[in-house]
């Protein structure tokens, strides 16, 4: 109970750290008062980066007591760190969110956590003392991280591209009362080709997701060679959906980005769940659990106009959506972030209805993107019958006897030879059926599809067409002879 | 009274093969330029409808007797890109394929011969004779050429007897007074049947709804009493059956035709049907029509059987009396004698005159005759 509730406080207060580093922040806590211990808070202040560095203060000491969890970027410019060192306190008065500050303040105050002796967070490290036992903590911190990876490089960061590549998350473990047993592990959110500096947070969110997923949930620190061979293995949509600004909304913006993934089975890597899809969650920056209405709003999406069939929602903690009938080989992985333009932050009800237009925004992307995949339920049904029209089409070409009717078949669907045989004169035309059939699927969402007729017909379409099926049966009794 | 009601007409053209063939061509290459082209798309089939509400009636301005229905132009479509229906847009393919080969190789083959070429190359499609027949029917409507032209011939169930004589191709000539009770059977060809040679000393033509009936009426030589000539489809008429009438109303112009049929709803619909002419197959149907009246069983023939032999009408008989009412070819007559059928509930079977003893059917054949009771 208690170690769970540690976990929570960790990933809590970290969450909070990268929240206001993300918004150029940086939250600076001094060592406060709690029930047991005897400190005091001093100051809670917090300020811009983008302001000019102010070096009033230099930070008082920090207490260090069994374990120390700290996170840093690497690579850092030394000048810079130095300088962010000092970029700390504009006044005390000078307070935003307080009522934010003070509630994590309280928060951590009332966690029931006995032992926390003080949390500090400084530039871009935080200090949480615990004298609880670790392994869980670790785990469940490890696991935060890899999720965070997936966010990329926060925006507050990415000014600093001009000094360095790489973006990397290190988790120090030592143990004070045993000497030497630092242990790290490093996330790297590593990028051949980070992007400029005006890449969209989509695109970031695309190739943290990407990475995510060919590291198989980034638990290796390179792609995973065996599952994927080729990039082509990963299909990437992604959708955007966004509430105006208003005077009392600051604009919420949801993100969505879905990846298609094609493994062999003989792969050692093969996830037996592929029939599972986790939705990995953030907000503002930061991973969350998703609300009871938004995963409602997930289970009223159609997918089956996607060809895919949703057996159940799942949320135990993470929200898991299960399919039903999906291929053995491919594993479809989501991501949804859901933030606000501006900051501060308003509270905002648009949210699950936002998410329904970014996941179908998703969706379409995906179909656009790569023909044939995520086909409707009925444009499947249709496709079942592409060969056999391709087979009597074929036919009535082969069995013809008049080579100019031959010749300009031929010629229409692009094919050389005369002497070519009939599976691949049916397998020509089957391939441009399939093709109009997945086109039409794409359509149909936007506009209803209207297909020309055989024969030019001479009538007087508006009035005497009926656009209905000839419905068998009925009408007169009497029967065709 | 509209004018020039049959200019609205569709109809199958009658049409040798090679014709057909090349319609069949154009129809491919218009599907393959459709899928090829930069705005690609799977054509639709466009249909004559071939429902109530696409009947026209073609009425003579002076006597209702040159009356005949036809389709007009209202069109329904059968598509692929509707899942439940994609099934009945590939079977017309199949067929149109099934033909075109039959064409080239200039055979021709009966509507349950083709069923069963069909079931053997695609059985995913096709599940029964109907299902073929309509589908058949589809390729007449899409392609504007009767069944015949497609190398489909009508297996034909027509029978003809008596004062007829017929050469066919040259070959001998055929007495049909002489066939005994089975009579001359009807040829499905209609090519053959077109090219028969006819000569007759009858002054009337009697079409028989029943076989058991014709047969009693050709064996007891009825036509040598009354000079006629017996047809029956033995049921409803089918194509060849009506093209023989057809040819013999037109060959003999001076011969009354009238019809002996059963005292109930679908007696009447075997008349009309020879009279008007059907929808099932209104596209090429319409020019076999004939002025054909109703000589018996009718309502005042009611005394002449006994009660017992008056059976309820059933729910099905209903259901033609009603679509029958609603034609607005139906004469007047005709009506009154299906609204009592109706109101009585009552129907009867020409087997019912038996009661009289099995030659009084011919003597009252000739009695209706010579008092020229038919309407």
């Amino acid at each position: 109970m208690e170690i769970s509730s540690t976990s929570n406080l960790c990933i809590h207060v970290m969450l909070l750290a990268f929240h206001y580093i993300l918004f150029d922040s940086i939250l600076v806590v001094y060592p406060f008062r709690n029930r047991w211990m005897e400190t005091e808070i001093v100051a809670v202040n917090f300020l811009c980066i983008s302001k000019m560095p102010s070096i009033s203060t230099t930070l008082p000491a920090l207490r260090r007591s069994q374990i120390t969890i700290s996170f840093h970027p690497s690579n850092f410019h030394a000048a810079i760190k130095s300088s962010m060192q000092f970029l700390i306190l504009e006044s005390v008065a000078a307070w935003k969110n307080s009522r934010i500050l003070t509630a994590a303040a309280l928060y951590l105050l009332n966690s029931g956590v006995n032992h926390a002796s003080f949390i500090s967070i400084y530039g871009t490290e935080i200090c949480l003392s615990i004298s609880e036992s670790i392994d869980v903590l670790v785990s469940e911190i490890n696991h935060f991280f890899q999720k965070m990876m997936i966010l990329n490089i926060p925006p507050a960061l990415r000014l600093f591209f001009f000094f360095f590549q790489n973006i990397a998350i290190e988790l120090l473990i030592e143990r004070e009362d045993i000497p030497g047993s630092r242990c790290e592990n490093v996330f790297l959110a590593n990028r051949s080709n980070p992007g400029p500096l005006s890449t969209s947070n989509v695109e970031f969110l695309k190739s943290g997701l990407e990475d995510y997923v060919l590291k198989h949930g980034n638990s290796l620190t390179q792609k995973c060679s065996t599952c994927f061979a080729t990039s082509e293995c990963l299909k990437v949509g992604s959708g955007i959906a966004c509430s105006t600004e208003s005077h009392k909304s600051s604009g919420l913006m949801m993100e969505v980005v879905i990846i298609i993934s094609e493994i062999e089975s003989t792969c050692p890597c093969f996830r037996e769940c592929s029939s599972k899809t986790e939705v990995l969650y953030f907000k503002d920056f930061t991973p969350c659990s998703i609300s009871h209405s938004t995963l409602n709003v997930l289970s009223t999406i159609d997918w089956k106009s996607y060809g895919l069939t949703l057996e159940n929602v799942v949320d135990r903690g993470v929200c898991v959506l299960e399919w039903e009938d999906s291929p053995s080989h491919s594993h479809i992985d989501m991501v949804v972030h859901c933030y606000h333009k501006q900051y501060p932050m308003h509270k905002t009800q648009l949210e699950r209805h936002l998410i329904k237009k970014a996941v179908k925004a998703a969706l379409n992307n995906l179909k656009e993107k790569h023909p044939g995949i995520l086909l409707s339920a009925h444009a499947l049904k249709i496709c079942s019958h592409a060969p056999d029209l391709a087979r009597s089409i074929a036919g009535l070409i082969l069995s013809s006897n008049d080579p100019d009717f031959q010749g300009e078949c031929f010629s229409l669907l692009g094919l050389q030879s005369r002497e070519i045989g009939a599976d691949v004169v049916e397998d020509c035309i089957e391939e441009k059926i399939v093709s109009v059939i997945e086109m039409n699927d794409r359509k149909s969402r936007q506009r209803k599809v209207v297909a020309p007729f055989l024969f030019e017909a001479d009538c007087d379409q508006d009035s005497n067409y009926q656009d209905k099926e000839y419905e068998e049966g009925e009408d007169e009794f009497g029967y065709v002879d | 009274m509209r004018f020039f009601a049959d200019r609205e007409i569709c109809y199958a053209d009658i049409l040798p093969p090679p014709e057909v063939r090349a319609r069949i061509e154009v129809a491919v290459l218009n599907f393959l330029k459709i899928l090829t082209c930069t705005d690609p798309a799977i054509s639709d089939l466009l249909l004559i409808n071939r429902k109530s509400s696409n009947r026209r009636v073609s009425q003579g301005l002076l006597t209702d007797d040159d009356t005949w229905i036809f389709l007009s132009r209202s069109f329904c479509k059968r598509t692929l890109m509707r899942a439940n229906a994609a099934k009945a847009f590939i079977r017309v393919w199949k067929v149109m394929e099934m033909c075109f080969k039959i064409l080239s190789q200039e055979k021709r083959v009966t509507q349950r011969e083709l069923f069963y070429k069909l079931l053997c190359v695609s059985p995913d499609c096709f599940s029964s004779q109907l299902q073929v027949n309509r589908t058949i029917q589809d390729v007449v409507g899409l392609l504007r050429c009767s069944r015949y032209s497609l190398g489909i011939m009508a297996s034909s169930r027509g029978i003809v007897a008596g004062r007829l004589l017929l050469q066919a191709n040259n070959k001998e000539v055929v007495d049909c007074s002489e066939c005994g009770s089975s009579g001359y059977a009807i040829s499905g060809d209609l090519d053959l049947l077109d090219r028969l040679v006819m000569k007759t000393d009858a002054r009337y033509i009697i079409i028989v709804e029943k076989h058991a009936i014709f047969h009693r009426l050709a064996e007891d030589r009825v036509f040598n009493h009354i000079p006629s000539i017996l047809i029956t489809a033995k049921g409803y008429p089918d194509i060849a059956t009506r093209f023989l009438l057809h040819r013999m109303s037109r060959t003999f112009p001076e011969l009354p035709i009238m019809a002996l049929v059963d005292w109930n709803p679908a007696g009447l619909a075997i008349l009309c049907t020879f009279k008007f002419g059907s929808i099932g197959m209104g596209l090429e149907a319409y020019r076999y029509a004939c002025n054909v009246k109703w000589l018996g069983l009718r309502g005042d023939d009611l005394q002449l059987i006994p009660e017992e032999s008056l059976v309820s009408l059933k729910p099905r008989d209903l259901q033609i009396a009603k679509s029958l009412m609603s034609s607005e070819t139906l004469q007047e007559k005709h009506r009154e004698e299906l609204a009592l059928m109706v109101q009585s509930g009552k129907r009867a079977e020409i087997e019912a005159l038996y009661f009289h003893g099995y030659d009084y059917l011919g003597k009252y054949i000739a009695k209706k005759i010579v008092q020229a009771n038919y309407i």
